[in-house]
């Protein structure tokens, strides 16, 4: 099955991973090479760094990134010599990174790079917005670890989400996790508040009552305060300007109230930072959440290996992710043979060695996925 | 520099700093290392403020030029530093291209600025093309604003490159792992001698461009040099800035005008009072009554004097003064109290550091060139019977140095130390019972501005001796004072 059908709809893209080792460059490889054949130009870049040759968190071998002749890409001074392309220098951006200011420049040649790009919003969709000026057809976002990469959906049209057996030695835990992060990426698109309306809002909430009239959250009321408070007993919709977090739910969804047809907005999807059991308690009382900008997830990508030393059943993986979702899923490895994987038996063998090591301590790869989800 | 930053701040001279805006950041350097001139470079800052004065003399006739000039020069990017460290080494890829995005932009500045200046005919300002350090960068000719070293610079790239692109189209044939990895590794190494290559000719091409590293820098001079020209024109068009005529001594201000105050009156939706003043060697007084806006007057005479030595043209209809070596203020408001003394105690410290700086009082060592001391309220914090005294004193000392002193005070007797004597007209005119009408329809506490709005602020020059006018009974009347009070004061007057 290819990817390419099912993102060619798209201007620009992202590419999320749950964690590390999730697949993200084998998938970022792949939409290169399946693009080629349309004679698209790509504008490619990152959020902070990705694309070195081993992972620097689990220390196992990672595919570099393959461009081809043509594409522009955006990353930091001080990775070009990584970038084994011969390179055209087309402009500066002015936007530092820990690794030197971020460059443009056009692959004369294919060959791989290195990406380091800017961390900001701001300057991301700024980025984007540069490369079409450049010419790019397509601009796409590799996206790194942690909540961070929830930034990539803001500043593009579609996101392809990796996931797999690096996520979690449980396989329902990947499937349901997975899900969860597909139905937040997913979220309609809120209807309440107007763009004006929320770029003047100075304050932390905004509500829209029954009668639709507009009154913001009061400055010495917090968000649960108000809402428990009969004065709110109208209110239709919320918008909140910041991060919702399950700390600032907890006080609504215990106050033992329903609020029946409550909508909570928020600006896009990473802003929200809750837990699933947050979610579906929120649908218990009643409330439903949206995004002012919605995002689509064009698909999703497993990955059965594990960076760890497991796998997964490839056909279970995808078969019940696929019946989980109502996004399309691809094996990300399906056209590998696994003699092709000689980097894999190697890393298996430095994994092996490395959990005899660390044998009493429990799942460390584990942590940062409860920040994403 | 005579003033420190919070006195800078003090007379609005820092308003007027930051209201300079320049286009690129060369000028944006310019102005935050600002030049002061000393007395003795007249001719330099004269031919500055000429060329300023030239700028805005044809500023409406070229307007599409200068505005082209001026979006040119937003496009630069400061690269001193990759110029500095070009003269000692081989110069990287980014480095390079933003060195010929430079000289690319300095060919499109040197044209509009030659058809400007045929005009406008500035002195000590030419930027010039760099067109042969741009024919070093510009390797295929085409002009183009990007970096690359194409195939065709020497054979050993060609070489490299040619071997390169045929690994890659046999790498997009192969199909699987074990046809590419050999290819791969072939890759890495061909990668490697077009890295190689792609180094000798950065490093021969930084080596090449030596001999016009001090071009390149005068240009970027000139640039500086213009873009602060303009910005000061831009601002002497907006608040009005005249040539001056400097004189040995003599100070003649017609409609002196001071931005910060200005603005912060417009913004209350009034006028600032232009000030008019004349002075010269010797101590002038000004007296005046409260809210009159004596202290107004000396910042703005200490603004236009000080900001004449950074090269910025007087805001005034007319001026005629000294290029001072030092400006110098003694405010009760500015001095430090941390130091632990009384505002009185520090008042008089700092006036011993003026003395010391313009080589007067105990110090006995003239210093170089012409100064000035303003004096705001000199001793107004200890009893006024001493205070007069002292200020009395001061005056008739300062009056006989070679320096330009001008102090506003409220003590009687003063005005007879000094050479010349101001007063504010302050409520002189006034119709008392119109403004006594207004009070009594605002509430209370707008009594205050009120009276603000019916104060005239202008100067006016006191040829006879009389005492200070007795506007604080004026004002005690307007704002109806307890009436037993009141009468007690007309008795006691």
């Amino acid at each position: 099955m290819l990817l390419l059908p099912l993102i060619e709809p798209y201007r620009s893209l992202s590419i999320i991973g749950m964690c590390k080792n999730a697949g993200k460059t084998t998938v970022l490889n792949r939409i290169l090479s399946e693009m080629q054949e349309t004679g698209k130009t790509l504008g490619l870049t990152s959020i902070g760094r990705d694309g070195e040759s081993v992972d620097v968190v689990t220390q196992t071998h990672k595919p570099g990134i393959y461009v081809r002749k043509g594409t522009l890409i955006a990353t930091a001074v001080e990775m070009l010599k990584y970038c084994d392309i011969s390179r055209e220098i087309v402009g500066t951006t002015g936007f530092p990174t820990p690794l030197g200011e971020v460059v443009l420049v056009r692959a004369r040649s294919d060959g791989n790079v290195q990406l380091a790009g800017p961390s900001i919003t701001a300057q991301l969709a700024k980025l984007a917005g540069t490369f079409f000026s450049l010419g790019a057809d397509v601009a796409i976002v590799d996206g790194a670890l942690s909540r961070k990469t929830l930034c990539a959906p803001a500043v593009s049209e579609a996101t392809v989400l990796c996931t797999g057996a690096s996520y979690s030695r449980d396989i329902d835990t990947v499937i349901e996790d997975t899900a969860f992060a597909t139905t937040l990426l997913t979220l309609p698109q809120q209807s309440n508040f107007s763009e004006e309306e929320r770029a003047a809002c100075t304050g932390k909430a905004l509500f829209r009552m029954e009668d639709g009239s507009l009154c913001p959250l009061p400055q010495d009321l917090t968000l649960s305060d108000a809402l428990r408070s009969p004065a709110y007993a109208c209110v239709r919709a919320v918008y909140v300007s910041g991060a919702v977090t399950d700390a600032l739910l907890k006080p609504v969804l215990t106050a033992g109230k329903r609020f029946e047809g409550l909508i909570l907005s928020v600006e896009d999807g990473s802003k929200l930072l809750i837990r699933r059991g947050t979610y579906d308690k929120l649908a218990l009382c009643g409330i439903s959440l949206a995004v002012a900008r919605a995002t689509r997830v064009a698909a999703i990508t497993v990955n059965p290996f594990s960076a760890y030393g497991f796998n997964f059943d490839k056909d279970e993986l995808l078969s019940r992710m696929q019946a989980r979702v109502n996004v399309p899923v691809l094996n990300v490895l399906e056209d590998v043979r696994v003699e092709d994987m000689a980097w894999h038996a190697e890393d298996m063998r430095r994994i092996a060695a490395r959990e005899e090591a660390e044998r009493n301590t429990d799942c460390s790869h584990c942590c940062g996925n409860e920040e994403l989800i | 520099m005579s003033l420190n930053f919070a006195q800078q701040e003090n007379i609005g001279f820092r308003y007027v700093v930051d209201a300079l805006r320049c286009d690129s950041p060369y000028g944006d350097a310019r102005v935050r290392r600002l030049r002061f001139y000393a007395s003795h470079e007249a001719e330099a800052l004269l031919e500055d403020l000429g060329n300023v004065c030239a700028v805005m003399d044809t500023f409406e006739a070229y307007a599409a030029e200068y505005g082209r000039i001026e979006r040119l020069m937003m496009q630069l990017k400061d690269i001193r530093r990759s110029v500095e460290r070009c003269a000692e080494g081989p110069l990287n890829e980014v480095e390079l291209f933003e060195l010929k995005r430079f000289l690319l932009q300095s060919e499109l500045i040197a044209p509009v600025f030659a058809a400007i200046n045929a005009a406008a005919k500035l002195r000590g300002i030419e930027i010039r093309a760099q067109s042969e350090a741009l024919a070093l960068l510009d390797l295929d000719g085409q002009h183009a604003a990007t970096f690359f070293i194409p195939d065709t610079y020497s054979q050993a790239l060609r070489a490299a490159r040619r071997e390169k692109r045929l690994v890659e189209e046999e790498l997009r044939r192969a199909k699987t792992e074990a046809e590419r990895a050999p290819l791969m590794a072939t890759r890495v190494r061909v990668a490697a001698a077009e890295d190689e290559e792609e180094r000798a000719v950065r490093t021969a091409l930084s080596e090449a461009l030596r001999p016009f590293l001090p071009g390149i820098l005068a240009c970027m001079d000139a640039i500086a040099a213009f873009d602060f020209t303009l910005a000061r024109a831009r601002l002497a068009r907006r608040y009005g800035g005249v040539m001056p005529e400097l004189t040995d001594g003599v100070i003649e201000m017609e409609e002196m005008q001071n931005p910060r105050i200005a603005d912060a009156l417009t913004e209350r939706k009034r006028a600032f009072t232009p000030v008019s003043i004349a002075a010269g060697k010797g101590a002038t007084v000004i007296t005046g009554a409260n809210m009159g806006g004596k202290s107004v007057a000396l910042k703005t005479l200490a603004l236009n004097a000080f900001a004449l030595s950074a090269g910025i043209l007087p805001f005034a209809k007319k001026a005629r003064l000294p290029l001072f070596d030092g400006v110098h203020v003694v405010s009760e408001d500015l001095e430090n109290v941390d130091r632990g003394l009384s505002s009185f105690g520090a008042e008089i410290v700092r006036f011993n550091e003026v003395m010391a700086e313009c080589g007067l009082g105990n110090a006995g060592k003239k210093a170089e060139g012409l100064h000035m001391i303003l004096l705001d309220e000199f001793a107004r914090g200890t009893n006024p019977e001493e205070g007069a005294m002292i200020v009395r004193a001061v005056t008739r000392y300062l009056n006989r140095q070679d320096a330009v002193t001008v102090l506003t005070t409220h003590y009687d007797g003063v005005a007879q130390e000094a050479s010349a004597h101001y007063e504010v007209v302050g409520l002189r005119d006034m119709d008392t019972a119109r403004v006594k009408g207004e009070i009594a329809m605002a509430s209370p506490e707008q009594g205050a501005d009120v009276i603000a709005a019916h104060m005239n602020y202008g100067l006016y020059r006191v040829e006879r001796e009389q005492g200070c006018p007795r506007d604080a009974l004026n004002i005690c009347r307007l704002l109806s004072l307890t009436d037993e009070i009141l009468s007690d004061i007309e008795t006691l007057y």
